[in-house]
């Protein structure tokens, strides 16, 4: 229930997609990054220190490497939330057996 | 088949695979170079070196050069010729990173495709033999691409030494229809794959039982399936895993996996696995977060006419996608919001109007 509060909060400011795709220079993950996640908080953190993260990069560290995969890592911290009863219940309009 | 000039350039070793399909079917050139050129191990991988072979094969008069320390690649496009072809994949990555692009590209083939797949067949990375399956399959009938196609699951392989082999038949089409896919509609049903290769077959139904805890709160049409794989045909080595899809009634499907992993018992797995799909589910749209560029490439592909879906918010590779298809076919989207009233939806209406693509490679019988 707290994510979808926080997902309420932050609609106020509409992401113009058709400019952020077609007319910025921004690469994929920044775009999404902007648009904050609920669900990822974590992300959000190391988006904060994100400056010095740049100049690190390019020195082929033990970073792992970014692989062209389909499926998103599964992570358990990130799916917590749904052991929430209020959370699962906020979806329940979803399903043709919940009111709408 | 490129004119000289008529090259178009990326650089990197991400979206590969997507960035070749585009390529072929576009008929332009693509040269990507800097491919790892500052990794300790620079280059191609054995597994994108199998997959342009295997892009080889389904295609008559392709010409692929690498260079010397493979860091950068030419690929001048042929035709898709498809055929009868049997490919080995490597052990690093599963039969899902293969057969995405080929997914894409069979259907414009000049005849229909019989590929058979050897290795690892469900995997953390690629979608599974299984979601291809159940789900891609079924986002390919949205377009009129229906009448024959089919996978079948011979022999499953787990990672690390698979073992498993797929069959996958498509046809052919001349064109493809154009999607109007607005309403995402309600969930009706939940089905599931379950499978357990070389461990307690027992270990399957746990999943079912512990998948089963979270969904069964929401509808009674659950359905979830134990696959039993016996002897050689359950592969090199053990492994679980569960594959589930959300049906709505307007015939959205969404979809999660969750596969083994050491030290983590099966009740887990199927926890991972449901509460994805619950997180799929709340992103709402009418495709799945996985197959957005699959349903977004036929759209461009779609005939001079507007086509629409709806959507949740764009993946990384979702918006890369959209970045590379106006290069190859200059076909951008009009993306606005779903339910401009409604505050708390992140939906969005994707429309463009289709580039009328026909499959000019088709035999006409």
């Amino acid at each position: 229930a707290r994510a979808a509060f926080e997902q309420h909060g932050r609609k106020g400011k509409r992401k113009d997609w058709t400019k952020l795709i077609y007319m910025s220079s921004l690469s994929p993950a920044d775009i999404l990054r902007d648009v904050s996640n609920a669900s990822s908080n974590k992300d959000q953190t190391m988006a904060l220190d994100d400056e010095d993260f740049f100049t690190v990069v390019s020195s082929s560290g033990p970073q792992e490497e970014v692989l062209d995969q389909t499926k998103e890592v599964l992570r358990v911290e990130d799916l917590k939330e749904w052991e929430d009863e209020e959370m699962l219940d906020s979806i329940r309009n979803l399903f043709i057996t919940g009111g709408s | 088949m490129a004119q000289a000039g008529n090259v178009i350039q990326f650089s990197g070793h991400q979206y590969l695979r997507h960035r070749l399909v585009l390529s072929i079917l576009s008929g332009k050139a693509v040269r990507i170079d800097k491919i790892r050129s500052d990794d300790k191990n620079p280059g191609l991988r054995d597994y994108e070196v199998s997959l342009l072979r295997l892009l080889e094969r389904i295609t008559n008069g392709t010409v692929i050069e690498i260079s010397v320390t493979g860091t950068a690649i030419l690929l001048k496009p042929g035709i898709i010729a498809g055929g009868s072809v049997t490919h080995d994949c490597p052990l690093s990555r599963s039969i899902g990173y293969f057969l995405e692009p080929v997914v894409m590209l069979a259907p414009f083939a000049k005849k229909s495709l019989h590929l058979t797949l050897r290795g690892i067949t469900t995997d953390d990375r690629d979608l599974s033999a299984d979601l291809i399956r159940t789900v891609t399959l079924p986002h390919l009938q949205l377009f009129g691409i229906s009448e024959g196609l089919e996978l079948r699951i011979k022999k499953r392989g787990s990672p690390p030494l698979g073992g498993g082999e797929v069959q996958f038949l498509c046809p052919i089409v001349k064109q493809v229809k154009t999607l109007n896919f607005v309403d995402s509609g309600r969930i009706k049903r939940i089905r599931g794959i379950s499978h357990a290769v070389r461990v307690n077959p027992q270990f399957s139904n746990r999943m079912i039982e512990a998948a089963r805890s979270v969904l069964n709160r929401y509808i009674p049409d659950i359905y979830l399936y134990s696959d039993v794989y016996k002897g050689e045909d359950s592969g090199k080595s053990p492994g679980y895993a569960l594959s589930i899809l959300a049906e709505s009634t307007t015939g959205a499907i969404h979809c999660a996996e969750a596969t083994s992993q050491p030290g983590v018992p099966p009740e887990d797995i199927a926890l991972l696995a449901s509460r994805a799909l619950l997180e799929e589910i709340r992103r709402g749209g009418c495709v799945d977060r996985k197959h957005q560029s699959l349903a977004l490439l036929m759209m461009v592909l779609g005939s001079e006419d507007v086509g629409r879906c709806r959507m949740g918010e764009p993946t990384a590779r979702t918006i890369q996608f959209l970045r590379d298809v106006k290069d190859f076919f200059g076909t951008s989207f009009k993306i606005a919001p779903a339910d401009p009233a409604d505050e708390t939806s992140s939906n969005l209406i994707f429309s463009a109007y289709g580039v009328g693509y026909v499959n000019a490679n088709r035999t006409i019988a």
